[in-house]
């Protein structure tokens, strides 16, 4: 791990956004000329940004733009699909996910990860959360209490489950359970989290609540969400990158590209023209 | 309309298909529970006046159109006292309440009339040297009585040893031989299989491929067949090579150089690998792809998301393939006759002499017993009836398996019901 921080000197802690702003921000999370291939088809071409620390970033653009693929590269889930190909960097805290001596499930404990549907795992709420604890080697039953007790609190969703540990995960509603698979990705504490439209299931209210949540977790993670839902885009994130075909037309931040956008198709898929 | 029609014959066909299942399943439980529980019901015992001046006693133990067969006192062996009687010969019957029938140990029955003495001095005079199993009056007992007797035989029937050979005495032998043999092949093959499932799941490779048209191919193959690589393989190969290398002092008695229970439940795991992997296979590919991502994506290697997340997620898939191999295992009796089960084993493959259990014992077996009885008794009018009995026997340990197994599923299920939507 040490390792994995300390190598490739040549960091840029700050980045001049393209929007103009040359606010200094600590990037977490760094992807340099990233490219993706499955199989011969290119799903990702020459993608390069840097997403602020502590801050949410979106990622929008048209079904099939290579959103959640981007995602997927950056804790490396894309290695479970054969015939997947990448060039380039994916840059966390320095380090490159890519590198030869890096060790995967290492990094997938620094870069946590919720999906477009809740999938708590078929257990109790309380094995749900020590489960990520448990592969870390974590035994002691006061430990394991103390650790879920402050995730499930991180995500909310303590007040509602204190009672319910016992009880199978699968018996919560679709928002608690979404809250629950953060809290689960919590507890091994990741540096970044990764979430691919994990609103997309939930009604009005529970996706209120998320987002007050994300709100929250901002102020500790660094956020990537991929969202289909521009006004949600525009309401929790901060910083905001469309992608198009693969490619990243435009990145900034969300108040300047969402008012102002510098491209043309920006313009056009956020008033609603395509996508 | 049309459309209509042909909906309603559909549905006739299905309701008809399905009765019929519903019917033959019925069929096989009555005959079996029928003629398999009939052997343990003390029958009446009947006296037969000749028109030729002669009387005989004894049991009715067949009748036809126009003749009966009545079993009589067996004097010098089992089964060998049976008279045809044509029904015009018969002068009368008549069903005395002093009748009574003495069984003996070795399967003899001596049948007689009188009081407790007469019933004593018959067993000294005929069989001084054999031991008196019970002396009955069925003629004089009530039902109560005779189903306190019914359940007393079948008692004994599940309880006790058999003697001389499978058809003669209990069933326990071979009930135990049973058991301890799919139990056996369970631990043998549920590890195999399991592994086998994990490594098609996760592989998909030409290795893998033809593996798995390995498998298709193994639960196309004959029982005998096992039977005989069991023999070859497992007996002479081995079993062999075991009995030269640890107990070269007892040659040329073999040890584990014939047949027995380990080489049995091996040859048995074989020919079941190919239900379990499949079974297990489905079941791991029916869990959805995004608890596996779920693992990864904290950090769990595959193999920690196998055997902490998937394979308990597939606990009900793993019993359903269970399921199926003792079903599959309990029925095969040919591959048995090769490698290890006989008519008459001397003791049974477990029993409270270190180590328990001994797999390099011959054994018995249920479903051998029913061929023995059915075939090869000297004595079809008991040998029928009892082959029915362990065929009984062996299809209540069938399903007494199943449903433990069943009953564990269910309430597995019940935890990841929600799973399945």
């Amino acid at each position: 791990m040490e390792t994995l921080l300390s190598s490739l000197p040549d960091i840029p802690t700050a980045i001049a956004l393209e929007s103009g702003t040359s606010a200094a921000v600590e990037i977490a999370l760094d992807v340099r000329a990233l490219s993706l291939w499955y199989g011969k088809r290119r799903v990702l071409e020459d993608v390069s940004f840097g997403v602020p620390a502590r801050k949410i970033t979106a990622l929008v653009g048209p079904s099939g733009s290579g959103k959640s693929s981007l995602l997927r590269c950056v804790n490396r889930l894309n290695d479970e699909i054969a015939e997947c190909r990448v060039e380039g960097q994916v840059l966390i805290g320095g380090a490159d996910a890519y590198a030869n001596d890096t060790v995967v499930h290492e990094l997938r404990r620094r870069v946590g990860m919720v999906f477009q549907r809740p999938n708590p795992f078929p257990l109790t709420v309380y094995e749900n959360v020590a489960y990520g604890l448990r592969l870390l080697g974590m035994k002691h039953r006061r430990e394991l209490d103390e650790h879920i007790e402050s995730a499930l609190r991180s995500a909310s969703l303590w007040d509602e489950v204190a009672a319910r540990l016992d009880e199978s995960a699968l018996t919560l509603s679709l928002g608690q359970q979404q809250r629950l698979v953060i809290a689960r990705a919590l507890a091994v504490g990741p540096e970044i989290l990764l979430m691919d439209e994990p609103a997309s299931a939930l009604d009005p209210a529970a996706t209120l609540r998320f987002e007050e949540l994300l709100h929250r977790l901002a102020e500790r993670y660094t956020v990537l969400l991929v969202t289909h839902n521009m006004q949600q885009a525009a309401r929790v994130s901060a910083f905001t990158a469309f992608l198009h075909e693969g490619r990243l037309i435009e990145f900034g931040e969300t108040d300047a590209l969402f008012t102002n956008p510098r491209e043309r198709q920006t313009e056009d898929y956020i008033t609603g023209r395509y996508g | 309309m049309r459309h209509g029609a042909a909906g309603d014959a559909g549905t006739w066909l299905i309701a008809g298909a399905a009765s019929i299942c519903l019917a033959v399943m019925l069929m096989v439980l009555l005959v079996l529970l029928s003629a398999g529980l009939a052997p343990f019901w003390p029958a009446s015992l009947v006296e037969l006046q000749l028109r030729d001046g002669r009387s005989v006693l004894g049991e009715r133990v067949a009748t036809s159109d126009d003749t009966l067969i009545l079993r009589t006192s067996e004097r010098e062996r089992a089964g060998g006292a049976y008279m045809r009687i044509a029904d015009r010969d018969i002068a009368a019957q008549t069903r005395a309440d002093d009748a009574f029938v003495i069984a003996l140990a070795d399967g003899r029955r001596l049948f007689g009339r009188g009081d407790a003495s007469a019933a004593a001095v018959m067993a000294r005079e005929v069989a001084s040297n054999a031991i008196v199993e019970e002396t009955l009056r069925p003629n004089a007992m009530g039902t109560p009585t005779r189903i306190a007797v019914f359940f007393r035989h079948l008692g004994r029937f599940l309880g006790t040893p058999s003697v001389a050979s499978a058809s003669v005495g209990g069933a326990l032998p071979a009930l135990v031989g049973t058991v301890t043999l799919v139990l056996l092949m369970s631990l043998i093959v549920m590890p195999f299989g399991v592994a086998t499932a994990v490594y098609l799941h996760e592989r998909s490779g030409a290795a893998a491929r033809l593996v798995r048209s390995a498998i298709a191919n193994l639960a196309g193959v004959p029982s005998i067949v096992y039977g005989v690589l069991g023999l070859g393989l497992f007996v002479h190969g081995f079993g062999a090579s075991i009995d030269r290398a640890l107990y070269a002092d007892r040659l040329p008695v073999p040890t584990f150089g014939s047949g027995g229970l380990l080489w049995a439940a091996l040859t048995l795991a074989l020919l079941t690998l190919p239900v379990v992997v499949v079974s297990v296979e489905e079941g791991l590919a029916r869990i959805p792809a995004s608890l596996r991502a779920g693992s990864l994506a904290l950090g769990a290697t595959r193999s920690e998301t196998m055997w902490r997340l998937l394979l308990p997620a597939a606990r009900p898939a793993l019993l359903t393939g269970l399921i199926l191999a003792i079903a599959r295992a309990a029925g095969a009796v040919a591959p048995l006759m090769l490698v290890g089960v006989v008519k008459l084993a001397p003791a049974l493959p477990i029993d409270g002499e270190f180590p328990y259990l001994h797999p390099s014992r011959q054994f018995m077996h249920l479903g051998f017993a029913v061929y023995d009885a059915a075939l090869a008794s000297p004595d079809a009018m008991r040998g029928i009836p009892r082959a029915f009995a362990c065929a009984l026997l062996l299809v209540g340990v069938v399903i007494a398996l199943n449903l433990t197994a069943i009953v564990l599923r269910h309430r597995l299920r019940e935890r990841y019901r929600a799973l399945e939507s």
